[in-house]
């Protein structure tokens, strides 16, 4: 049937309700799923973190193996970007666009459910290597040739190669669904020229997802191919060239690095304005600026290998092209400013994390500048000055945001505040702890201590600095604790929340909070930039009950799940190496796919 | 397209800032003599050993006040792991890797360039005081990786 039910009926079995999310393909709950299983993987990413730290804290220690550690970073740093970063900005992009532009679903609601259990899957898949001791080892940017079978003989750099494949092809099959969401499916009136900042910002993401991916993807066959079957693309031994996986990773690498941030520069962008009571300052040159970011973001990936030997033309292009981002860059953190500026601005904890959000990522990028200049950067290249430097941008920047985009939306998605009160004390507990983990590791850097390194000699004289910031990780920790019991405590005890509790001025705020299954009774009409402030007139009558005839949406689906799971288990197959072995799961992704293909979608 | 004033102001201090990196950089490579790391020559890998001058790694003094340095990264040690040279002396390292990607870095230099299997890496320094430098290599290459490090003693 069409028509879906509105109201959450809390006397449903627990095998029903269980089903009803094993086969949703409704973009809130598929969102909700992505930032539930992106939070457990952060949790997971810490904990390697503080593990790190705990060796890192006394010079010569031996607290774990070195062959432990080397898994450690290599997961901390994949799980961070990979299944962290990437899927909790998708779990914003999943709920919000249909929102924000007045639809009622994505184009592709199956599709949607099918990236969310790839992204699931292929994140099991990484960590049964975790948990079986097999992890990969070889740095989150598994440098060839050391990741080639001479030299990585076991299984971990195979669940590396396969593992990010199959994430890449969830990202991939989500940048399309997004683009064409925000191509097709904006709501009367909706010009592009009107569209919320953060629905731009996942729009200019999603084109480097299906542009940047592909690229990672090709340089992963390639090492497949090396480690599987003897080809020779990166082994200099017969002729390959390990400098080739340098180009493509950071071809793909810096992009990615810009899908990480701009998602955080779209939430900043929907928060600073509501709560300062004012519209976004500039808001033709913050579009503009987040494409040209788009763009620039293919042209950088050179000044991540300056000490490679490319050359001084080579280094020369890539210092002015590094430097040229950041112009735009900057523009976007001036107009944030000058919207605050003379606003009647709210301290909530949203905007304390907003404001956290541009004032921190602001030092992560004038740290960028200095490696930009290829000369300095001879200094700062794989030390801890980098490592600071890439904290400061995407905790800094990327996880304050997501922080802000967590209170200021949660109302909307579960129809309760979070705590304001332990919202503070995550805000601050989090923020000083951050700041003092991450600032004296710049000095740490610039002292010698280069990265990736499992313990380091008492003659650096780096010992007490390392002592307070692995004791300062701590207040991170704690941060994060109370930002999870808050999460789970509001879910059910928060104050209740009213469609528009912050005044926000666009769309998602006209619904009911959470919004029913259909998003909006009638399809909005939109006249202005901020059609909640400009007309709200036109949205307070609205009442958001199910219409009589009720709304056409798209089925629930079982197959998405199951063509993702046999995707998973081919890649699990596969590392038997035999060669029929996979095919099993192909058999299950190929019958899912055509069963998917033929079924009614509603 | 309305482009606001602050934000033009903005646009060409950032603009000018720009340049004058540019003319700092410019100067720090051509004016102050910083030497980026360049593509030296190729080499085959499997035959470091007895292809000269890695044949024979060492210090030698090539000019008054000029050495070079010829020296083998392998996992994990550094060939020769310890540099004696003169203060005020002009050092050209000539290096390369036999088997995965390492790198040289000495503390406190600029002296910081990836050592990739197949290319001899190439960088110039000269050390005016007298003190000791720690050498590390900075690229991640395997379980041994932090064992891997040797002295530049400038006397």
């Amino acid at each position: 049937m069409p028509t879906t039910e509105t109201t959450r009926s809390t006397s449903r079995s627990v095998g029903a309700v269980l089903w009803d999310w094993l086969t949703t393909v409704d973009h809130k709950k598929i969102g909700i799923l992505y930032g539930a299983t992106a939070l457990v993987f952060f949790v997971l990413g810490g904990v390697e973190a503080m593990l790190i730290r705990w060796q890192l804290s006394r010079p010569e220690a031996a607290f774990i193996d070195p062959d432990l550690y080397n898994q450690l970073f290599t997961m901390h740093g994949v799980t961070m970007v990979f299944l962290v970063g990437m899927p909790i900005a998708v779990a914003f992009f999943n709920y919000l666009i249909p929102l924000q532009i007045g639809a009622r679903d994505v184009a592709f609601p199956r599709l949607n459910a099918f990236s969310y259990w790839v992204f699931l899957f292929g994140g099991i898949f990484m960590y049964t290597s975790v948990f079986a001791g097999i992890a990969p080892d070889g740095g989150w940017f598994g440098y060839a040739n050391l990741s080639l079978r001479e030299y990585s003989p076991g299984p971990n750099m195979d669940f590396y190669a396969l593992g990010l494949q199959i994430l890449g092809i969830g990202s991939i099959a989500g940048g399309v669904n997004f683009i064409t969401t925000i191509i097709n499916l904006r709501a009367p009136g909706m010009k592009f020229m009107r569209m919320p900042l953060f629905t731009w910002m996942a729009f200019v993401t999603s084109f480097i997802i299906i542009t940047a991916l592909p690229v990672l993807a090709v340089a992963l066959f390639m090492l497949t191919f090396d480690r599987f079957w003897d080809t020779h693309f990166f082994n200099v031994m017969a002729g390959g060239d390990p400098v080739l996986w340098q180009h493509l990773f950071w071809l793909f690498g810096h992009p990615e690095v810009y899908i990480l941030i701009l998602p955080a520069f779209g939430i900043a962008s929907e928060v600073i304005p509501t709560f300062s009571r004012k519209p976004l300052f500039g808001y033709a040159i913050m579009v503009f600026s987040g494409v040209l970011i788009g763009f620039i973001s293919w042209g950088v990936w050179g000044h991540h290998m300056f000490t490679t030997g490319m050359g001084p033309i080579a280094d020369a292009f890539f210092t002015i092209s590094t430097m040229i981002i950041a112009i735009p860059t900057g523009v976007k953190v001036f107009n944030w400013l000058a919207t605050m500026w003379g606003g009647a601005i709210r301290f909530t904890t949203a905007m304390l994390f907003a404001v956290a959000m541009v004032a921190l990522f602001t030092i992560g990028g004038i740290s960028g500048m200095m490696h930009a200049a290829s000369p300095a950067d001879l200094q700062q290249h794989d030390t801890y000055f980098v490592v600071a430097h890439f904290h400061y941008v995407l905790i800094g920047g990327l996880l304050m945001g997501v922080f802000a985009g967590f209170y200021y939306w949660y109302p909307k998605v579960s129809g309760r505040f979070m705590s304001e009160k332990l919202g503070k004390w995550h805000f601050w507990t989090f923020f000083i702890g951050f700041n003092a983990v991450f600032f004296p590791m710049h000095w740490v850097g610039l002292f010698g201590m280069p990265r990736r390194i499992y313990t380091y000699a008492e003659e650096l004289n780096l010992g007490a600095l390392n002592l307070f910031m692995s004791a300062m990780s701590l207040f991170m920790v704690v941060g994060t604790m109370f930002f999870i019991w808050n999460l789970v405590r509001s879910w059910r005890k928060g104050e209740p929340a009213v469609a528009n509790p912050w005044g926000g001025s666009t769309l998602e705020w006209s619904t009911t909070s959470p919004p029913p299954d259909f998003n909006f009774a009638e399809l909005p009409v939109v006249r202005s930039r901020n059609p909640l402030w400009d007309n709200p007139e036109d949205y307070d009558e609205r009442v958001h009950t199910e219409p009589a005839g009720g709304v056409h949406m798209p089925n629930p689906s079982f197959w998405p799940l199951i063509t993702a799971f046999g995707s998973a288990i081919t890649l699990i197959l596969f590392m038997t190496h035999i060669w029929w072995m996979p095919l099993v799961g192909l058999a299950i992704t190929a019958v899912a796919t055509i069963n998917w293909a033929f079924e009614p979608a509603g | 397209m309305k482009v606001h004033v602050y934000e033009k102001a903005f646009l060409s201090i950032g603009g000018g800032m720009l340049l004058v990196f540019l003319g700092a950089l410019a100067f720090a490579t051509l004016g102050a003599g910083i030497h980026l790391p360049d593509r030296a020559g190729s080499i085959d890998p499997q035959a470091v050993r007895t292809t000269p001058p890695f044949d024979d790694p060492g210090v030698r003094e090539i000019a008054p006040g000029k050495y070079e340095v010829v020296m083998v990264a392998q996992a994990w040690s550094f060939d020769p792991a310890e540099v004696r040279i003169p203060a005020g002396s002009e050092v050209t390292f000539r290096i390369t890797s036999p088997d995965v990607i390492h790198g040289i870095h000495v503390e406190h230099t600029t002296i910081n360039v990836m050592v990739v299997p197949g290319q001899i890496s190439e960088m110039r320094y000269t050390f005016r005081e007298p003190r000791e430098h720690l050498i590390i290599c900075h690229e991640y290459c395997g379980i041994g990786h932090h064992y891997m490090y040797g002295k530049v003693i400038v006397e």
